[in-house]
């Protein structure tokens, strides 16, 4: 193998992959990147054998071949080299040699036959969806996806087809034990007869990256147990959580009847400001709901209390409620209009939140007792 | 009747009875050695001593000057149950001695050469009896100047399956010395004294003294003067129950359980609910793996406990277990708050045996004894012992007292007058070392303070103490969680949920043998509810109460305290040192750090005088 690639195409590529390697592993070959050079193009492949990543980048090629180099490494040294360098890359029976300028370094490297193929079997359900449509179900939902292992099945974004009142769409679901998010987009043609899939944490975040730089169709196959991403130059494989998330629709209250608008900036402003006095982890806010208006306040016995007032549209009977004030934010956050909606029950009921400019998103906050 | 390997059921014959009474009663030298001894004490008894030979196995010799048995009494004495102990089947309800079945002496008489020589009180002669594996001769005139002395040669010759299960003669040896020091903790007006024959092993002489003075220097006598230097008196009073003894400080800890002691009506027990109100009562001061070291009596109606549940008393059952182990918790907390800021002398102890310069020039025995150095640290920490209550809760906000803030004002003339004094028993700081220890002076000597371990624990009991007022925030659960637990288990969780609640743990049955968990403490933040609520249901089967959510809370509370508080390697001005010093001395518990450390050391002038050989 022989060729030679420019400095940044080498380092876009590379960073894609090398995020999927993880910095400690019990099988040395999980630590490499697979480096292939072939019909004119160099193709890098990394895996955790739950999730693999293939892109390809053009590159001056001299001679075809295959090897496996220490992935965090040469990002690191690639990331290193000066702007607009030519990256020259040549195999040598067991080490990689590189040479960039007047730097030049040798990697030591393992076969390419030992590393490990993630195929993706029968993947009968195919479909493509809008880049801005894959990112708006991954940016609203992501947040209240659960790190606790114990519930891995919560551990990823729920993606399934869902019945509404108009219509079929996709929907993709979140939730933490605590909180949960739901959107959903138009169904794209071919979906209909997917199975409800959830993708695991990594994934969704590998996923994320590419979205930032891909505006395109992204091409999706699936099956029950894996799924395929198809970008421009990179394609993602990856296994499902094997798992049956939750009936989430038990949870999500209908005949919550008390109606609170407000201003999502100010709102989200407000809670930010009175939560810099509560010092413990738990960060409680508790809302004081009046005929149009809004106070909130938050005690800590070490620090003081803060309170701050909000003109809201309210006209339901008053009452009080406590949430934590980092999950109120996070809920803020996705909200894009100007106006926030929340519906109420009581103070140990959920409390369903949308946003004033989008039906399509839906969070569900469960209260604090304060 | 006879026909048939089975054969008929029939009345075993009274030795055959005895001997398998014996199995329960009498299972080693040493369960022996506590029968007779406690004989000895239900006589009255003011002097007991002891011999054993070959750990017990050749010869237990137990003699005592207590009010004796006549001839007919004798003859009784070795009949099963026979006692003088108990009157009724109403009696076994308010048992006031320490023996009751009457199933000792024929138990032991029934596996060994048992001879008993007794004068009763005002009687002319004494009166010996053998009883020889079951077989009596006598009672015959014999010459005892008072008292009784039993003595039981060649013990389990008659079983010989029994004997062979003995262990070497020192472990039964130390089991019996062990016995012996249980029931002289109990008994300081009794002198008790163990030998093998030649050697002195055990000698306690009667206390004169009376109440705690007695009760101290017989515990003084027995776990060492360290002990009592280092122990707090517990003394603690609900309904009908009373708590007695002294509790170790928790710098003063040990790697095992062994050396706490539990006695109930005098009675030495072993009973885990001590083991777990003792974890409960210490859970703040000490690591996992400390054990603090205590004597604990406890006085209650006999008619609330029952000591016949265990052949050798070991165990007894209390008719309200809460009730006690909620005294035990508060006595124990209660005493070692008043205990306030005191760190063991055997930290001081430790720092002066290191100060002590390796070449020195006289050799002075008297330097390190304990007594002199422990005793006068004991008195002075006595006398501090005054301010307990938290911080007025006003003073947080008192700029006056904040101890570490970065104010850097002129030192006033009022403030400078105020670092002076030096009745402060914690003193006036001088200085700081290598930017971690604070050095102060006191009327009588040198105070050395840890800043980050004594500035750790007074965050952490401020967060405590806010914890405790402002109540235990709890998130809801969307989706609750369902823990499969046995049935037990289940019904043992949930019969506690008021109390979780209380910390933030809201539970509820969920069909037979799972319960769902509604709320969680918001402390824990995503916390993974199905292995505490399993942990909690372990910790109620072993040890009858839930510690681990409180030890979880209070973790988190002790990681914040880390954080937020003061490194080793801050430089600090004067002021922020004596306020720091005002504080522990108003902050109960601040004498040891989140784990069991000291967070300061107290050196006596008298004590650095020594090193210099001024004295």
């Amino acid at each position: 193998m022989k060729l030679t690639i420019e400095r940044s195409a080498l380092l876009k590529a590379l960073s894609h992959v090398q995020s999927v390697v993880e910095k400690r592993n019990t099988i040395p070959i999980l630590s490499n990147v697979q480096i292939e050079a072939a019909d004119g193009q160099l193709a890098l492949t990394a895996t955790d054998l739950d999730l693999a990543i293939v892109e390809h980048t053009g590159a001056d090629i001299a001679q075809d071949g295959a090897t496996t180099v220490p992935a965090h490494t040469l990002h690191d040294i690639v990331r290193k080299l000066p702007d607009g360098a030519q990256v020259g890359l040549s195999l040598n029976d067991r080490t990689l040699t590189l040479n960039a300028g007047r730097s030049r370094f040798t990697l030591a490297c393992l076969p390419r036959e030992d590393f490990p193929v993630m195929s993706a079997g029968e993947l009968p359900h195919r479909f493509t969806l809008p880049a801005p449509q894959m990112k708006r179900l991954i940016d609203k939902t992501r947040f209240a996806i659960s790190t606790e292992e114990t519930r891995y099945y919560l551990n990823g974004i729920y993606l399934h087809v869902a019945e509404g009142e108009k219509g079929s769409t996709l929907r993709a679901v979140a939730t933490d034990g605590h909180r949960l998010a739901q959107v959903e987009v138009a169904l794209p043609d071919g979906a209909a007869g997917m199975p409800g899939i959830i993708i695991p944490r990594k994934t969704v975040q590998e996923i994320r990256k590419h979205l930032d730089e891909f505006e395109g169709e992204i091409g999706i196959e699936l099956s029950d147990t894996k799924i395929l991403f198809r970008f421009a130059h990179a394609v993602v494989t990856s296994k499902l959580i094997d798992g049956t998330f939750p009936d989430y629709s038990r949870v999500i209250p209908e005949g919550n009847d008390r109606l609170l608008k407000i201003s999502c900036e100010e709102f989200s402003e407000a809670v930010d400001r009175v939560s810099t006095i509560s010092s413990d982890k738990s960060r409680s806010v508790k809302l004081a709901l009046e005929t149009d208006k809004i106070m909130l306040s938050v005690t800590s016995p070490e620090n003081g209390t803060a309170t701050e007032e909000l003109a809201a549209d309210y006209s339901a009977e008053a009452m009080e409620i406590g949430f934590n004030s980092r999950y109120l934010l996070d809920i803020l956050d996705q909200v894009e209009g100007d106006e926030v909606e929340a519906r109420l029950a009581d103070s140990a009921s959920p409390t369903v939140m949308r946003d004033g400019a989008d039906e399509s998103a839906l969070y569900v906050l469960m209260p604090m007792r304060v | 009747m006879d026909d048939g390997k089975s054969g008929r059921i029939h009345l075993l014959d009274e030795q055959t009875v005895n001997q398998i009474a014996a199995g329960e009663v009498v299972e080693r030298p040493a369960s022996a050695v506590k029968e007779l001894v406690e004989n000895a004490l239900d006589a009255g008894a003011h002097h007991i001593d002891v011999v054993l030979r070959e750990g017990g196995k050749a010869l237990i010799s137990v003699t005592d000057d207590g009010i004796g048995m006549s001839p007919e009494e004798l003859g009784m004495a070795v009949e099963r149950h026979a006692t003088s102990k108990l009157r009724s089947a109403e009696d076994l309800n308010a048992i006031g001695t320490l023996g009751f079945r009457g199933e000792a002496l024929p138990s032991i008489g029934s596996v060994s050469r048992l001879s008993i020589t007794s004068r009763a009180k005002g009687a002319d002669e004494a009166w010996a009896l053998k009883v020889d594996a079951g077989a009596k001769t006598g009672p015959l005139p014999a010459a005892l100047s008072a008292g009784t002395r039993i003595e039981v040669r060649d013990l389990f010759y008659a079983t010989p399956a029994r004997l062979k299960f003995l262990k070497a003669d020192r472990t039964e040896q130390s089991n019996a010395l062990d016995i012996i020091k249980r029931l002289a903790m109990a008994h300081p007006h009794v002198a008790f004294s163990l030998s093998d024959g030649d050697r002195v092993l055990f000698r306690a002489e009667r206390a004169l003294s009376t109440g705690d003075d007695a009760q101290k220097a017989r515990l003084g006598d027995i776990l060492g003067r360290a002990f009592t230097d280092n122990a707090v008196a517990v003394d603690a009073v609900r309904d009908d129950l009373r708590l007695k003894g002294f509790a170790g400080l928790p710098t003063y800890s040990r790697g095992n359980a062994q050396q706490q002691y539990l006695f109930v009506n005098g009675r030495p027990v072993k009973d885990r609910l001590l083991v777990g109100a003792v974890r409960g009562a210490y859970a703040d001061f000490l690591a996992r793996d400390r054990h603090p070291v205590l004597v604990l009596f406890l006085e209650l109606d006999p008619h609330a406990v029952d000591v016949n549940v265990h052949p050798a008393k070991a165990e007894v059952r209390f008719r309200d277990q809460g009730l006690v182990r909620g005294l035990i918790v508060s006595g124990l907390r209660h005493a070692l708050g008043a205990a306030g800021h005191r760190a063991s002398t055997s930290v001081s102890q430790a720092a002066l045996g290191a100060a002590r310069p390796a070449t020195s020039p006289v050799t002075r025995p008297a330097y390190g004894e304990k007594s002199a150095l422990g005793g006068g640290f004991h008195d002075a920490a006595r006398s501090w012992q005054a301010p307990t209550s938290p911080m007025p809760e006003q003073s947080r906000f008192d700029p006056e007292t904040i101890p570490v803030s970065a104010r850097h004002e002129p030192v006033t003339q009022e403030q400078e007058q105020a670092a002076q004094r030096e009745d402060y028993p914690l003193g006036t700081a001088r200085g700081q070392l290598h930017e971690t220890y604070i050095m102060a002076q006191n009327a009588d000597g040198i105070v050395i303070v840890d800043q980050h371990a004594a500035h750790e624990r007074l965050v952490y009991e401020r967060m405590k103490a806010s914890l405790e007022k402002s109540g235990v925030a709890r998130q809801m659960l969307l989706l609750p969680d369902v823990v499969e637990l046995d049935p037990d288990a289940a019904s043992r969780v949930l019969a506690r949920a008021e109390e979780f609640a209380e910390l933030g743990l809201v539970l509820e049955p969920f069909g037979d043998g799972a319960v769902v968990v509604r709320e969680v403490p918001a402390l824990l933040g995503k916390v993974d509810s199905v292995r505490l609520v399993r942990d909690l249901a372990d910790d109620l089967a072993e040890l009858d109460q839930g510690l681990t959510l409180k030890e979880r809370l209070e973790e988190v509370c002790a990681t914040m305290a880390c954080h937020g508080s003061v490194r080793a390697g801050r430089r600090l001005t004067l002021d922020e040192m004596n306020a720091l010093l005002r504080e522990m001395e108003a902050t109960p518990h601040s004498g040891q750090c989140n784990h069991g450390r000291p967070t300061y050391v107290e050196l006596k002038l008298r004590d650095v005088e020594r090193l210099f050989g001024r004295r």
